[in-house]
């Protein structure tokens, strides 16, 4: 997932001058000509330049380079599939692991990703996925004593 | 010395020693598969190094970070995937040194050389930290904030071919440092009124998103899975190899310093001196047409250096709190996170970690021997490892231990945001170090900035008045300007130049 040095430049220039904005917002600190703002304006205006230089670079190698080159994997469904998994289950953890539980979306999401990667095998996958989860689960909870979220097992469990 | 007393009792303790020994088969199999780096070994041991004392996590890191950069070596050799990028340096001659049926030679001269560059890291760390942490006492927050930026400039323009890129990279570190409530004034910046991000952005789930979740990205989309491994049978791995080491003694002495040198200067770590003492043996070699053909002198060099680059490490990191490499940024924020904080204060509150710090690299470089032969006999058993398999299991973990931190879901946001981040830079050659830099030393080059303004009233020249501030100041504005300058001049002649970063690639 190539992107032309000037794309990624003129993000960056973007997002230096929201950045830079926002910083003035902040209070000025009393009898002292530097404040909280004073760092993210230097990081922004350090943004700016490195931002333009790319974007220079990336001019004068337009005839060369595209804007985006995707690379082959986003042509193979299989890999965008395999990469998305494992976005969209870092996100679905966030969303349902208070209200599922560790033991459960752990369950879930170990199954879904196992089938995905190794290409069917579900009662293989699933015997893995429940005993990772146990382990695991064993040493945070049980070892090392991190209340990891019981959810819909509560009742159960007490 | 008590301290040292003290010390050897804090390592040679049953709990330590098994922390130790985990760790290093742990370091070992996450080394020899490709895909998995002995930083991201490191990544993935902080959770758990969390809930430990200071001495056991810090052996743990140790431990587990000397043995990876060894087992890299393996699948180098193997398959002709380096297994850690220090190994990328030598792999081609390593590979067709198995092509010659020389994989046990090969193999050994790997493992003896990393051990005994390894001892060499820590002989120097041992000799030379305590000496300069004496000398560092003398310094104050003006000190402090050039050493700093010394460190961030190191990271920038070593680390990378195209230092424009690296210079972002640092940016995008410094940002990331830059949210949650601000040192001087106590004001949240960047918190957007998420009472979660006021503490910051948490530094452990920051650094298994970077170095973990990018990592496992990049394999869902790798288009080619690994090959097969090279049947070969593996036996003798010591034979012949003392002849073969005492004929390329002064490499091996070489590769050691070059590592520790390499090591020092913070930014770069076991890859780039594995890469320099490469090219180093080649140019001074008597048959520099041999490299890259299965010639066993590259490895004896850069197999070394790798090595002694982790102890060399260790030294900016104790001594100044600066990291020499991506492993002790991790292991900065750990201490960190202990209360621990490195900086030449470390002397006088806690000699005996310093202590069980040297004592951890001699005991681990030691054990790489048995556990390096080990893994050497089983290394069909080791790359057979499936992949597929182990991935998803490494993701249900980072997800744990991220949550573990701060007992907080908002943890697993921080690794996919910062997971999505590395992948995307990596994907356009910005390298990862300088950022990971720039979040840990973020807080100290902002904090000792404005404590010095304060203290002088706001003169800039404040900076420049105390002797070593101004020696380190001058060295590092006089980096900055002989870049600038050395771009500028190329660019008015109309030469490719190397801070473009199409040419330099």
């Amino acid at each position: 997932m190539r992107l032309n040095d000037a794309v990624i430049g003129i993000v960056l220039v973007l997002f230096a001058l929201a950045m830079i904005w926002h910083t003035r917002t902040f209070p000025a600190m009393p009898g002292q000509d530097y404040g909280p703002a004073l760092f993210p304006t230097l990081i922004g205006i350090g943004f700016i330049v490195t931002g333009g230089i790319l974007i220079a670079g990336g001019l004068a190698r337009r005839r060369t380079e595209p804007w985006f080159a995707g690379g082959a994997w986003l042509r193979s469904p299989h890999h965008v599939i395999d990469f998305l998994a494992v976005v969209g289950g870092l996100l679905l953890y966030m969303v349902v692991s208070g209200w599922l539980g560790f033991i459960l979306t752990s369950l879930l999401l170990l199954f879904g990703w196992l089938v995905l990667f190794r290409g069917g095998k579900p009662i293989s996958s699933f015997a893995i996925a429940l005993a990772v989860t146990l382990v695991v689960d064993y040493a945070f909870s049980q070892l090392l004593l991190v209340p990891l979220p019981l959810g819909l097992l509560q009742p159960l469990i007490y | 010395m008590p301290a040292l007393e003290e010390a050897l009792l804090l390592v040679f303790d049953p709990y330590v020693i098994a922390v130790i020994l985990l760790s290093s088969l742990f370091g070992l199999v996450v080394g020899a598969l490709p895909g998995l780096t002995a930083t991201m070994a490191t990544a993935l041991l902080v959770p758990i190094t969390f809930f430990m004392e200071p001495v056991p996590a810090i052996g743990a890191i140790i431990a587990a970070s000397a043995m990876a950069i060894f087992a890299g070596d393996i699948s180098g050799t193997l398959l002709r995937i380096p297994g850690t990028p220090a190994s990328a340096a030598y792999v081609e001659d390593a590979y067709r040194m198995t092509g010659k049926g020389q994989a046990e030679l090969a193999l050994g001269a790997c493992l003896v050389t990393s051990a005994i560059g390894g001892l060499f890291g820590a002989l120097v760390l041992a000799f030379s930290a305590p000496a300069l942490a004496e000398f560092a006492l003398r310094f104050s927050s003006p000190e402090y904030f050039w050493l700093a930026c010394f460190g961030l400039s190191c990271a920038v323009f070593i680390s990378t071919d195209a230092p424009v890129k690296g210079v972002v990279s640092l940016l995008i570190g410094l940002f990331i440092a830059t949210v949650g409530i601000d040192i001087t004034a106590g004001y949240p910046r960047f918190t957007f009124g998420s009472v979660e991000l006021m503490g910051g952005v948490s530094f452990i789930p920051a650094m298994i998103g970077m170095f973990a979740i990018g990592e496992i990205l990049r394999y869902t989309i790798a288009m080619e899975r690994p090959v097969e491994a090279v049947h070969q049978a593996i036996v003798h791995v010591f034979r012949g190899l003392g002849r073969v080491l005492w004929r390329y003694r002064t490499n091996m002495m070489r590769g050691n310093l070059i590592g520790v040198v390499v090591g020092v200067l913070p930014g770069a770590g076991a890859d780039i001196a594995a890469w320099i003492s490469y090219a180093v043996a080649k140019r001074f070699s008597k048959e520099p047409e041999k490299f890259g053909t299965g010639h066993v002198e590259g490895l004896v060099d850069a197999g070394a250096a790798n090595n002694s680059a982790l102890g060399g490490a260790w030294v900016p990191a104790l001594v100044f709190g600066i990291p020499g490499d991506s492993i002790t940024a991790i292991v900065i924020g750990v201490l960190y996170m202990k209360n621990m904080n490195p900086g030449p204060t470390i002397m006088l509150h806690a000699p005996e970690l310093l202590y069980a710090v040297f004592i951890t690299f001699f005991v681990a470089n030691v054990l790489m021997m048995p556990l390096g032969y080990a893994a050497i006999r089983l290394s069909r058993q080791i790359l057979h490892v499936p992949r597929d398999t182990l991935m998803p299991v490494i993701l249900i973990f980072c997800i744990v231990g991220a949550f573990a931190i701060n007992n907080t879901v908002f943890g697993v946001g921080i690794i996919l945001v910062l997971g999505l981040l590395a992948f995307i830079m990596e994907e356009n050659g910005f390298p990862i170090a300088p950022a990971v830099l720039g979040i840990v030393l973020g807080p100290l080059v902002e904090d000792s900035f404005m404590t010095s303004m304060i203290k002088s009233d706001g003169n800039l020249l404040g900076f420049f008045e105390r002797p070593i501030a101004a020696v380190l100041g001058v060295v590092t504005v006089l980096i900055w300007t002989w870049v600038i300058v050395g771009w500028s001049v190329r660019a008015w002649r109309g030469r490719p130049s190397p801070m473009d970063p199409e040419t330099a690639d």
